[in-house]
């Protein structure tokens, strides 16, 4: 009996059945629905506003006019608090957190753990006194004769740089307006480039910044579904078993990618139409940055479905991947704070292509040298994949 | 089709310094079932393995139905049908979707995957998962995964090993039909009962050399001896003779022992495949 059967319909029926094999798989499938279930979970629970405003610690004598003007002025407004402690030590405690510092409902501030404050004041708001200035005592009259008196800035070790340096930046505004002399800061001629809409009074809440970390997750964790299909084909010699029918080696690895990638990137457009984020505006380019991302996975699933003996071999060497690739994750919770090493990792162009999208409404031409960048690891990943896995197949 | 279903000549394969195969040479005609004997390491499996074109010959050559194994031409791939020593089945189908896959492979589009089941005797089990299956029932998925596209070569590699008697000679029944039906089969086993029961030749393969290549038949007359093996009472002991029925002394000496009280038994001695392949290689086939 002689038959002619397409490429096409070899490879269609080699992902048929993995969509099978996975709808049959209990663990992963329950995996994948809570992992949807959960992250979409996470995000509608975290807040969606922004408290921008910081509470500054301020030790000082003799300043109290000053400090009532910015207390109560353009600073308040800009999200400034100011608490002013009676030492210098108790600023320094307090912003240490050795020492506690509540508001009463009358607005004075009392420190607990501090002399003869052993309890907290009923109905008393506490303050987190994470930065803290401690003015010398000939702070107004030192800066007026032109001296240069020292400032000392507390500041707990989770403030961000940018934070400090702009505490500083404080200090020396009131140095300044003291002796009346210009800042030495100067503003852009032109105004400053913001990307996407300017959301200037409407910052990214917790909500938002979660987005592209999530739909990352969601890529990544079906490399554990993919990884384990493709060991338990290379383990149980099924493959071997296909490769002795018409199908070719490259009808298998067209087959898995296919799978693959339908199967995470699926998952992800799911998440980010739950989180109602997928838009008539940005579905081209985030449906561009799932794919890039889904065959990526898809690559390194190839590699770790290969290598792995058994199934907790294939979960190590799956957690040699991912771990290192989840930290860029991370860094769009915090802007601006990725280091060089962190941008240098493979996964950082998806994951900032996904922020700026999701994040900051940014379109094509803003986010072409990201996804160029990240087209280049997905090759590298991708073409790793098929190699190693070719490879495996060949040699059984 | 005519000539053999089945070519190899000179064959050769090497796993880096070790050479698996040496040059081996048969044919393998339509209808026709090969018995391929040998212990465990002796090559039959590296053999199937460059016939249906898992691995590609380190030298000489071979064709499957006039394809040359070499050219990796998935039309010799469409009319042969393999069952494996591993039960490399999928364990989360059920015995249904997993013909129907493979079948799908072939671009068989309505299976008669309830057919096939029925000929081993797993038709009433065609919808539960294989991983619920015990281990004769995989082997028995095996085989009819082998057939389901109606190979007219078929490559099965020691494919009773390991089961009950009731199974193996269900499969060993299944493969004569499709011999019947005029597949050319190529069968590896370490078992010399099935490989006499079935073949219609065979070749004693040893250290990837085939040492030996013929009908049952053939090689019994020309390296077993004839003999009958008798008990007779000794006083008030039991004693044992053989005596050779290639005439003289020892069929003398058996016509004069039937005619005495003192015969208790008399069986007749054939040369099994086993004598004849330890007589060759000077190793048995367990190991």
């Amino acid at each position: 009996m002689n038959r002619r059967v397409s490429r096409a319909a070899i490879i269609s029926s080699i992902v048929r059945k993995d969509f099978t094999e996975f709808s049959r798989d209990q663990l992963y499938v329950f995996l994948s629905i809570i992992g949807l279930v959960f992250f979409a979970l996470t995000y509608y629970l975290v807040p969606d506003t922004v408290d921008e405003t910081i509470t500054l610690g301020v030790h000082q004598t003799g300043m109290d006019a000053l400090v009532g003007q910015f207390q109560s002025g353009a600073a308040t407004t800009e999200g400034l608090d100011l608490v002013a402690l009676d030492t210098a030590d108790h600023l320094a405690a307090a912003v240490a957190g050795d020492l506690a510092v509540y508001r009463t409902s009358t607005g004075d501030i009392v420190v607990v753990g501090a002399g003869a404050e052993p309890q907290a004041p009923k109905g008393a708001e506490k303050l987190d006194l994470t930065i803290g200035i401690a003015f010398p005592d000939r702070f107004l009259r030192s800066t007026a004769a032109g001296e240069q008196p020292t400032v000392t800035v507390y500041t707990d070790a989770a403030v961000a740089p940018e934070i400090r340096s702009a505490m500083a930046s404080f200090v020396r505004e009131i140095a300044y307006s003291i002796t009346g002399d210009q800042l030495p800061v100067s503003q852009p001629a032109q105004g400053t480039a913001i990307l996407g809409p300017d959301r200037a009074g409407d910052q990214a809440s917790l909500r938002d910044k979660l987005r592209p970390m999530l739909a990352f997750f969601v890529l990544m964790i079906e490399t554990f579904a993919l990884s384990s299909l493709i060991a338990s084909e290379v383990m149980n010699r099924t493959v071997t078993a296909v490769l002795v029918t018409p199908a070719r080696v490259g009808d298998f690895l067209a087959a898995k990618t296919i799978y693959g990638t339908i199967l995470t990137s699926a998952q992800a457009l799911i998440l980010l139409l739950a989180l109602r984020t997928l838009t008539t505006g940005n579905w081209s380019t985030l449906l561009a940055t799932v794919l890039l991302g889904a065959v990526m996975f898809t690559g390194i699933a190839m590699i770790t479905g290969s290598a792995g003996k058994d199934f907790i071999g294939t979960l190590f060497y799956n957690m040699l991947f991912i771990l290192p690739l989840m930290i860029p994750a991370f860094s769009v919770l915090f802007p601006g704070t990725a280091a060089g090493w962190v941008k240098a990792m493979p996964s950082y162009p998806i994951i900032d292509t996904l922020n700026k999208v999701t994040t900051y409404g940014a379109g094509w031409s803003e986010v072409a040298d990201s996804l160029g960048v990240a087209l280049a690891w997905v090759v590298v990943f991708y073409v790793c994949g098929l190699l190693v896995l070719r490879r495996k197949v060949r040699t059984l | 089709m005519t000539g053999p279903a089945i070519s190899v000549n000179a064959l050769r394969y090497s796993y880096g310094d070790l050479e698996a195969v040496k040059g081996i040479s048969f044919d393998v005609v339509p209808g026709e079932i090969l018995g391929f004997l040998g212990p465990n390491g002796a090559g039959k499996s590296t053999t199937i393995k460059v016939l249906t074109g898992q691995l590609p010959p380190g030298g000489g050559g071979a064709s499957v139905l006039g394809i040359d194994v070499s050219t990796d031409n998935p039309e010799m791939q469409a009319r042969i049908g393999v069952c494996f020593e591993e039960k490399n089945l999928y364990l989360n189908m059920s015995a249904k979707e997993n013909l129907e896959f493979f079948a799908s492979l072939y671009g068989i589009k309505d299976p008669d995957a309830i057919g096939v089941l029925r000929r081993v005797g797993l038709a009433d089990r065609a919808n539960d998962r294989v991983k619920t299956f015990s281990k004769g029932m995989r082997q028995r998925m095996m085989i009819s995964r082998a057939f389901i596209n109606h190979p007219d070569v078929l490559f099965l590699d020691e494919p009773t090993d390991g089961l009950d008697p009731g199974t193996a000679a269900a499969i060993r029944t299944t493969i004569q039909e499709e011999a019947a039906r005029g597949a050319a089969v190529l069968l590896t086993t370490h078992d010399m009962y099935e490989a006499d029961q079935l073949s219609d030749r065979v070749a004693f393969i040893n250290n990837g050399e085939i040492v030996e290549l013929d009908t049952p038949e053939n090689l019994k007359l020309r390296y077993g001896t004839r003999a009958a093996k008798v008990r007779l009472r000794d006083g008030d002991l039991v004693r044992e003779e053989t005596l050779p029925l290639d005439g003289g002394a020892g069929s003398a000496r058996l016509a004069e022992l039937v005619a005495s009280p003192d015969l208790l038994t008399m069986h007749t001695e054939e040369a099994t495949l086993e004598h004849i392949f330890i007589q060759l290689t000077g190793r048995g086939l367990g190991g």
